[in-house]
Parts: structure tokens; sequence; C-alpha cells
């Protein structure tokens, strides 16, 4: 469904991604895994093409340069040059870190925003099953997003995400300082949506132990470079994965 | 990849990096590279009137020199404080109302009257913008503008400090060099003074307050009296500008409100190049004599203006200081990857 080959990312002379390549294919979780700074949002960036975005607002303001080569490839077309908002619309839509919600709109204005691409009826369809998935945003339809807890934005950014009918989801540490229970919740609302809707996700995590049950395949990187792949099972019994990330 | 690929490298000159240490003042090429922008600055600025083929092009880079202090201390709040002001009006009137009375009232000579006329004007200015100094957002930049508005209008209501006339008879300078070196050496004093400033210990706090003001808040500090502080020696900045004009005039009046005085100072940070606080002085020896220079097309001359500010922002936005520093510090090459 989406290939990656040779994606390289500098900032300035600082190398972000280092000749990674990914790929996820229809219908599978794939799983992005590594420490601060090994380069897993540049990833996210660039497959969403948000760094598109970032790079000219440096370049603007005369800000570091950011150079972004390699080659994505979606459904069998080259999307490396399509903007941002295209890719959305033709179905990879990013779910940012820390969540970014629009802060002063209720949790019901926020997934109305998200279902800008969707049609009337699609957004109907999908606002339920969104409620259905997060039955706690439900009670919450009237609050401002900017009040609530960690867990419910990070429900309502997926939400949101959601509305805008991916079919490729992006998840950017979905789980980043949830408690274990939300986090099972997320991890296991994460394996419904691709079970019904049929959306492949990439996830990526600092921690891989909560997601690695439901991942089909994984990528490992450290310092920009994708250094692992493999199965679930495969790196379940690989000794360094295990004692690295998952605390086995 | 079987294609090759390649990409911009950007590095720092070697020069750049030596100069950086103490072993610049070994060689005098490294020394000139350190000095050499500062004094083709300052040189420049002080033969300025010298090389001006008439009076009223020396009366222009007066005028300048009051707008470079304005937008001074536009960058100074805007860049380093993180408040957006629109007072230039507000600071222009208030030095040249105060200066007006000391001079006309007590009788003090310019060069008495100026520089107490930007402490008081600068007192009474941030006493004006307490209210809104604990609060961040729009309220500062909303509150600077309407005072010169409000001003105006009690000025003419209430018919004191002369009304719609104005104060005239303020005494002008006596000799006509003093008077054009006096607001240039003014600023150049506050350009490298408000430099040093932003690079000690208050100037971090500054630009703190800038990017996180609840971060200062829980370090101990409070925001408004550092706040206000900036405020201050941003209003004193506007003041002596406008104490100056009003001596430059002979008189002290509505117009010192003029909204000009308010908004040509951020065009000319924008095009100077926000938060290098050389740009912003740049910026107004750019855009002033363009202004003047535009008085020949008569009434097309604000359009050819609002172009001309319209090409910079679409090719140049980053700001001219910007991109000269990074020209000239950093070199490029390409570079396969």
């Amino acid at each position: 469904m989406l290939e990656a080959k040779g994606l390289m990312v500098f900032y300035e002379n600082m190398l972000a991604l280092n000749n990674v390549s990914i790929k996820c294919a229809e219908n599978q979780i794939v799983g992005v895994f590594g420490a601060n700074s090994a380069g897993k949002s540049t990833l996210m960036y660039t497959l969403s093409g948000i760094i598109e975005d970032i790079r000219k607002k440096e370049e603007m303001a005369g800000g570091e340069r950011i150079s972004v080569l390699g080659k994505i490839q979606y459904l069998g077309q080259d999307i490396t040059d399509v903007k941002p908002s295209r890719r959305a619309k033709r179905g990879i839509v990013l779910c940012p870190e820390r969540r970014r919600i629009f802060k002063e709109c209720s949790v019901i204005e926020n997934l109305r925003i998200g279902g800008y691409l969707a049609s009337p009826s699609q957004a109907n369809e999908t606002l339920e099953y969104v409620f259905r998935v997060f039955p706690a945003l439900e009670k919450l339809k009237k609050r401002v997003g900017g009040f609530l807890s960690g867990g419910e934005q990070q429900m309502l950014a997926i939400g949101r995400a959601l509305m805008a009918q991916p079919k490729l989801l992006l998840l950017d540490e979905p789980l980043l300082g949830l408690s274990p229970l939300v986090q099972a919740l997320l991890v296991r609302a994460t394996r419904e949506i691709r079970d019904e809707k049929g959306i492949s996700i990439i996830v990526t995590e600092q921690y891989a132990r909560p997601v690695l049950p439901i991942v089909d395949y994984a990528f490992i990187l450290e310092n920009g470079a994708a250094v692992l792949e493999g199965t679930h099972d495969e790196l379940m019994n690989n000794p360094d994965v295990r004692s690295a990330y998952f605390g086995i | 990849m079987d294609i090759e690929q390649r990409r911009r490298e950007r590095l720092d000159r070697g020069i750049k990096i030596r100069s950086d240490g103490l072993y610049a003042l070994m060689s005098w090429r490294e020394l000139s590279y350190l000095t050499l922008p500062r004094l083709v600055l300052i040189v420049g600025i002080l033969i300025a009137p010298l090389v001006m083929p008439s009076m009223y092009w020396q009366r222009v880079i007066s005028i300048v020199c009051i707008y470079a202090l304005l937008s001074l201390s536009f960058d100074l709040l805007a860049h380093f404080v993180g408040l957006v002001s629109l007072g230039g009006a507000f600071f222009i009137g208030v030095g040249g109302y105060t200066t007006a009375i000391l001079n006309t009232q007590l009788g003090l000579p310019p060069l008495l009257s100026i520089p107490l006329a930007t402490v008081i004007g600068a007192i009474i200015c941030t006493l004006f913008l307490l209210p809104c100094l604990p609060l961040r957002g729009v309220y500062f930049a909303i509150i600077t503008l309407m005072y010169p508005l409000l001003l105006i209008r009690v000025i003419e209501a209430l018919d004191i400090l002369g009304g719609t006339d104005g104060i005239v008879g303020i005494a002008s300078f006596d000799n006509r060099w003093v008077e054009q070196y006096f607001i240039i050496l003014m600023v150049l004093l506050f350009l490298f003074g408000i430099r040093r400033l932003v690079n000690l210990d208050i100037g971090l706090v500054f630009r703190a307050v800038k990017d996180n003001d609840q971060a200062v808040r829980a370090s101990g500090m409070s925001i408004t009296y550092y706040k206000t502080i900036a405020v201050f020696i941003a209003s004193a900045m506007g003041c002596l500008g406008g104490a100056y004009l009003a001596h430059l005039y002979m008189w002290a009046g509505l117009s010192s409100f003029a909204l000009d005085f308010s908004i040509l100072p951020i065009a000319a940070t924008v095009i100077g190049g926000a938060g290098t606080l050389v740009g912003p002085v740049l910026g107004a020896f750019i855009l002033v004599p363009i202004s003047e220079l535009l008085r020949a097309f008569g009434t097309l001359r604000i359009t050819f203006y609002a172009l001309i500010l319209l090409g910079f922002i679409v090719f140049r936005s980053e700001g001219i200081m910007v991109y000269g520093q990074r020209k000239y510090h950093q070199f490029e090459k390409w570079v396969k990857v």
C-alpha cells in the first residue's frame, strides 16, 4: 500500500533520517520503534508530507534548510512531491504527536473539523463510529478540547483523524504520557479500527511493549537509520530487541 | 540508489569560527572580519548627512533616525519580549508634548529638555501601559493603538495643550550640525546599547518571557516587572524621537499622534529582518527615503510604496539582515549524499 524507499531528511547538516525504507501493506498495523531523536516523528512528517510545510516555513523565516530525499509510493503512485493536503485527500492522515487538538473548540467541533474532507453522510457515520470506539467521548461532546484529560485528548485526536476518512492512518506516539489502563484501551481501539474499517495503520512508539501485541510488522529506528525489521514474532525472539525495547 | 542525489550544504566560514574566540585579536584579518560590518554601519550613518545634496535631504536623515529609533523599540518589544507594540505614535506624541511643556513653560534649552522629556515621557507611557502588562495576547497592541487616538480627541475636546493648534514657539537647536548629529549619535548609542542589553542576563529573561511566560513565573520571576522594564526602555526611545521631532519642527501638535509612527516601524522591521535589531534600523534607512523619493509620483506614491513592501515580503520574507548575516557567516556547496 505504502512504500517509502531511501528516505533521507537533513535538518541543515544534521541527518535525521538515514536511508530509511519502510513498507506497509493493506490492512496491516506497522510499528516503528525507537528512542528519542531516532527520527520517528520526522518519518511521520515525511510520510504525511508535513515536512514540506515545515521546510517552506523555515525557508521563509531564513532558518534551517531542510532537504528531503527519497521516494514514496502510495497505492502504486509516486506521491513524493504531493502536497500534504492532497495526501490527506488521498487517504494518508496523520494524527500528530502531542495530540494537537483544537483547544478552544468543543469535542464535537473538533470532530466536525476533522470531517471536512468527508461527505455529510460519511461524516455522520464516522461520528457514530468514533463514539462507539471511544464511548468516553460521547459524554464529553460539548466539553472544550483544552479541558479534556490527556487520554481523552488522545482519543479525540484519533477520532479527528478518523473523520478524514483515512486509508492509511499515521499515529505518532499515541500513548505518550498516558496511564497503562488508558494505553491498553487505546491499543485495543487501534486494533478494532483496523479490523472493522480495514484501515492500515503505522504507529510509532518509544516503548514497544504495549503496542507490540497488535503489530503485524515492525521497524526499529536508531539514530535515524532503520537497524532492524521483522514480523512480530521475529522481533520478539531477538534478545537485543527484547531487552532494549520491550523491557523484558 | 541508482540516481545520484545531491543537496546543498551550509557551513560556517572558517574565519567566523576562528574569530569567535579570543584568538581573533591576534590577526588583522579576523579583527576586520569582526569589526568591518559594524564600522561600515557607523561610518555610513555618520557621513550620511555630509554627502546629502541639500538641506531637505539632511532633514530627511533626521526623520529617518526618528523612525529608526521607533523601529528599534518595536523590534525590542516584539521579538525579544513578545509584546506587539503599535505604540510609536503614542511614544512620539507623549515625548513631543512633554518637551514642549518643559521648553515653553520652564524655558529649558533643547539639550536639557530632550533628555528630561525622554525620561518623564517614558515614565508616563509605562504608567499608561501598566494595566495590560500582566496579560499576553493582543491587549498590548490594542491599548497602544488606542491611546494616541484617545489623546487626540481629549486634547481637541478639552482644548488643553494648545488644542488643535498645538504648542508653538518651541526652541530649535542653536546649531544645524548639533541638531543633525545629536539624533544620529542617539540612534547608534541605542542600537549598540540594546544589542548589548539583550545578551545580558536581563535580556535572557526578556526572551524567556517571550517564549514561555508561565515557565518564567514558575522560576520565581515577575513577568510584569520585566515587561515594565522593557516597555520603559522602548518608550524612552520613542519619546526621545518625539521630543527631538518637536524641537526639529519647533512645534508639537496633534500630528505627533499620526498613525505613520506606529505602522512604518513594523514595515521597517519586516524588511530589515525581525529580531536582528540592526535590521529595523536599516529598514528605516531604506523605507523613509524611498517614501520621499516616491513623492514625485504624487498620488500614486502609496501604490508604489505598497508594491515595494509586497515585493520584499514575497521574495525576502526573512529580511535583509537575516539574509545578509547568513551570507556573511556561511557558505554553501553542493555535496553528494
